[in-house]
């Protein structure tokens, strides 16, 4: 073995290579130059949702270029899933987008089901779609009352928490846990309604209707909020499709699709329900159609309770499924647009791979587009209404 | 007991005041926020919560002194005291009662509206001396924004000044027994209470201190008493700008229709405290209601829409009391 | 029309219409709230009327759950039923995702609502559920039976 030594004395200082897009001097200017402001929007911040790293190169406070850097949530879900089992995967994609864990549970249920050629009992839709529209009213909760915070206002925080909490209440009496449900299986869900629950729904949905125009007349009414957010953060239509944004943000640069409506699942397709769309893709469309959308969400509820049908909550599925070799991509729409798993499975008990699409990657991939040419201010109120969850971005 | 000695003891007690002044009203800060926030606010130390702020000043006390490694130590040192002594400066021309004021100055408004704009000084210095991109954000914010709304403010005041034909608070009360100025004076006092609650950095106008985004704004670097003082020249100015307000607009230390009453006389300081605790109350509802605004927008509405607006009231009303309220 | 300014004093309006609906806090650990039944925290051991646990040491729960946190070390008795020498549990590495108690064929095990579970010492992080017991055997049952 020769004697090898790495000659250190003639290595290269350590340099700091910028990532594409970001300059460090103005082009095009005389000796007298400023230099733009490198500032890190770290992965530690209050308004970054989650554990997000915005790179902002600043003019002052303009932002002149932008660039999101993800990956400090990755925790390998999809590597894991490929050594549980199909009932098993359930519990790691609760986790993957935390704030609509039935949705992605639901997603795979439906790959699974597809693959294997399942027929998934009437009342066990009727059971996810409730299930479902639940959780969306939880997540664009949490989405209205962070986009208030990061505008500045603070109470709609806690009043939205305040509906959160019926929620997950009615939510864990249904499916055993507040945010980690594993209630969705391939082949439809654990187990049925407790008796009682359609009261509870009837009561919170009676209040939340009070609650909901509150906060909206809270946010969407002040004129300072609507100054805020009007004219910020113009996505066009033809960037939103270049881009392939996803869920509220999409429909609100005036692309008309919805996942529920045009490619129906569970049982979405005997509700009556509108998709709201705006045209102008700024931040203020953002806001009016998710609030929209949980108008729409009460009133899918409401007849979902109604008319829920009689039978089974589960078909007949083996303990260990083994779904045919093969792939299949499902699709739902979660709180942040569409939610897919792509499904590769070899016939054995565990997939051979499975892919997480997230909405939520895709809309956080226009930060430079939307962010360049705005304030610091507005920056953290774009980011705000993309509505992202680090959990599905970075799995 | 001779003359400096009672001015010293003025003195010790206006700082008293002060710092007793801080306590109350941090604690009635976390109470008013959290009520309007549906929750309860600090309630387990003490009864009801009272004894929080005291703990939180012990602990403040006792926490490791941190500068950063590349701060500009003099300055970061004194920056907060650049902030917390022009704060104590303004409590001395405030009058609680008829002969209670630390001083009588013929020019006492003045005297505190300057010592009121070496704040944005102090700030600017300690978001600078941080050395950290964040702070620097936050102390240049603030900084435009206490000049943008000092302006206001000062034009704002003319219309009482105008009224009662003195700088001296005393007398500006005073002159309020038979009518308080809020009725006259309408536009003047919405343009108050709008520079007021700017020029101590409140929601909606708290940019240079936005939480959601700069965290704690030009402070972020402080820890321990040093931020005490900072946090609490926060409070002290809040009661300044309201008693300021008292003072100018509802009459100070006057109870309606009972000017003359010795009883209510006697109680002067009470009823101040009473009014600008009150008025504290209403900037903690709008701190707690309101979201905040854009720091373009901010420096816009300023120079824009208050600024003209004051200069043309301070106009009409000096035109309209030199020729129709001919005394 | 709208003045400019109504919906900031309408926000006023609702938050003090929001003070006097009084606070919502549930003021633990004087007041607790009550889970409902389908809640799922630590996994707890069934028993029997005459106190032995209804464990069988089939093993399901423990290729069941997908972060092993379940143990069972086993040993065999002189007429070939099992006797349990250790169920350890590791709470601290528990999601409580309820695979296991879905999975038990004998309804030995329940997810119990012990949600207080924080504590200051890592051993706590590691329970043992059943220790030194014999196992809940159908066999020996049919023997004592016969037996008898």
């Amino acid at each position: 073995m020769s004697d090898v030594r790495l000659d250190v004395s003639r290595q290269p200082g350590p340099r700091w290579v910028l990532p594409k897009g970001l300059r460090r001097v103005p082009e095009g200017l005389d000796e007298l130059a400023t230099e733009h402001l490198i500032l890190n929007m770290g992965p530690q911040h209050p308004s970054t949702h989650g554990v997000l790293h915005v790179l902002l190169e600043l003019d002052g406070e303009e932002v002149q270029a932008a660039e999101a850097s993800v990956g400090y949530l990755h925790r390998g879900i999809e590597k894991l899933a490929e050594s549980r089992k199909y009932h098993q995967v359930g519990t790691l994609l609760d986790r993957a987008d935390y704030l609509a864990g039935l949705h992605t549970e639901t997603a795979f249920a439906l790959a699974v089901e597809r693959l294997a050629g399942i027929e998934v009992p009437r009342k066990a839709d009727w059971i996810r779609s409730l299930t479902m529209e639940l959780c969306r009213l939880a997540s664009h909760v949490v989405w209205a009352g962070t986009f208030g915070m990061d505008a500045g206002a603070m109470a709609p925080f806690l009043y939205i928490m305040r509906d959160r909490e019926a929620l997950l209440d009615i939510l864990e009496a249904i499916t055993g846990g507040r945010m980690m449900f594993n209630y969705v299986r391939p082949g439809g869900v654990f187990a049925d309604l407790p008796a009682g629950v359609d009261t509870k729904i009837r009561a919170f949905l009676d209040v939340f209707d009070t609650y909901l125009e509150e906060t909206d007349a809270l946010l969407g009414g002040n004129e300072i909020f609507q100054a805020r957010i009007k004219n910020v953060g113009v996505i066009s239509r033809d960037t939103a499709m270049a881009f392939g944004l996803a869920g509220g943000t999409m429909r609100a640069s005036g692309i008309d699709f919805d996942v529920r409506r045009d490619m129906p699942y569970a049982a979405y397709t005997e509700l009556d329900f509108d998709v709201p769309v705006a045209s102008g893709g700024d931040c203020w469309d953002r806001y009016v159609v998710r609030m929209e959308e949980m108008r729409q969400s009460v009133r899918m509820i409401r007849q979902l309770v109604d008319g829920m049908p009689e039978g089974d909550f589960t078909a007949k599925v083996p303990k260990v499924l083994r779904p045919p070799a093969g792939e299949m991509y499902a699709a739902v729409e979660s709180p942040r647009g569409e939610l897919g798993i792509h499904l590769v499975s070899d016939g054995g008990p565990t997939p051979y791979r499975m892919r997480l699409r997230s909405p939520a990657y895709y809309n956080l991939a226009i930060t430079d587009e939307a962010i360049a040419g705005s304030l610091i201010a507005d920056a953290v109120v774009i980011i705000g209404s993309l509505d992202i969850v680090l959990g599905e971005i970075d799995r | 007991m001779n003359a400096a000695g009672a001015v010293a003891i003025r003195i010790l007690a206006m700082l008293l005041l002060l710092l007793v002044n801080g306590v109350v009203l941090i604690y009635m800060l976390r109470k008013v926020l959290g009520r309007l926030h549906i929750r309860i606010g600090p309630n387990r130390v003490g009864p009801f919560g009272l004894l929080q702020t005291t703990a939180d000043v012990v602990k403040l006390l006792t926490k490791e002194d941190l500068m950063p490694e590349s701060a500009d130590k003099w300055l970061f040192w004194i920056a907060p005291f650049v902030v917390f002594v022009p704060s104590f400066l303004a409590y001395l021309p405030l009058a609680f009662g008829p002969d209670l004021a630390v001083t009588r100055l013929d020019t006492g408004l003045l005297f505190l509206l300057a010592a009121l704009s070496l704040i944005p000084l102090g700030v600017v210095m300690a978001g600078w001396a941080s050395n950290s991109k964040w702070s620097l954000v936050g102390g240049m914010r603030a900084a435009g924004q206490q000049i943008a709304y000092e302006v206001p403010l000062m034009l704002a005041v003319l219309g009482p000044v105008m009224m009662a034909g003195s700088m001296d608070l005393s007398r500006i009360i005073e002159a309020q027994k038979n009518l308080w100025f809020v009725f006259p004076q309408f536009i003047a006092f919405i343009i108050y209470i709008i520079a007021a609650q700017a020029d101590t950095q409140q929601t909606p106008f708290d940019m240079s201190e936005a939480e959601s985004e700069l965290i704690t704004g030009f402070a972020n670097e402080y820890g321990g008493m040093r931020f005490g003082f900072l946090f609490l020249a926060e409070f002290s100015n809040m009661f300044i700008v309201s008693a300021l307000g008292v003072s100018l607009f509802f009459g100070g230390w006057y109870v309606p229709f009972l000017t003359e009453n010795p009883v209510a006389l006697s109680l002067a300081p009470l009823i101040f405290m009473i009014k600008t605790y009150m008025g504290i109350f209403v900037m903690m509802w709008a701190r707690g209601s309101l979201p905040r605004i854009r720091v373009d927008q901010l420096l816009a509405f300023s120079w824009k829409a208050l600024i003209p607006i004051s200069l043309s009231w301070v106009v009409i009303w000096a035109c309209f009391q030199r020729l129709v309220l001919v005394r | 029309m709208k003045i400019w300014g109504t919906g900031i004093l309408n926000g006023f309006r609702i938050t003090m219409r929001n003070w006097m609906r009084g606070p919502i806090t549930v003021q633990y650990p004087e007041q607790r709230l009550e889970l409902p039944e389908r809640a799922r925290w630590t996994v707890t051991p069934k028993y029997n009327e005459d106190g032995t646990p209804k464990c069988t040491a089939c093993l399901i729960c423990e290729k069941e759950c997908p972060d092993h946190v379940l143990r069972l070390d086993v040993s065999k008795l002189e007429d070939g039923t099992k006797h349990i020498d250790k169920y350890v549990y590791e709470v601290g590495a528990c999601m409580m995702c309820g695979l296991c108690t879905a999975a038990c064929p004998f309804d030995a095990i329940y997810m119990s609502h012990e949600y207080e579970l924080a504590s200051r010492y890592a051993s706590d992080l590691s329970r043992v559920l059943l220790e030194d017991v014999d196992t809940a055997s159908p066999r020996r049952a049919k023997k004592e039976e016969t037996d008898a």
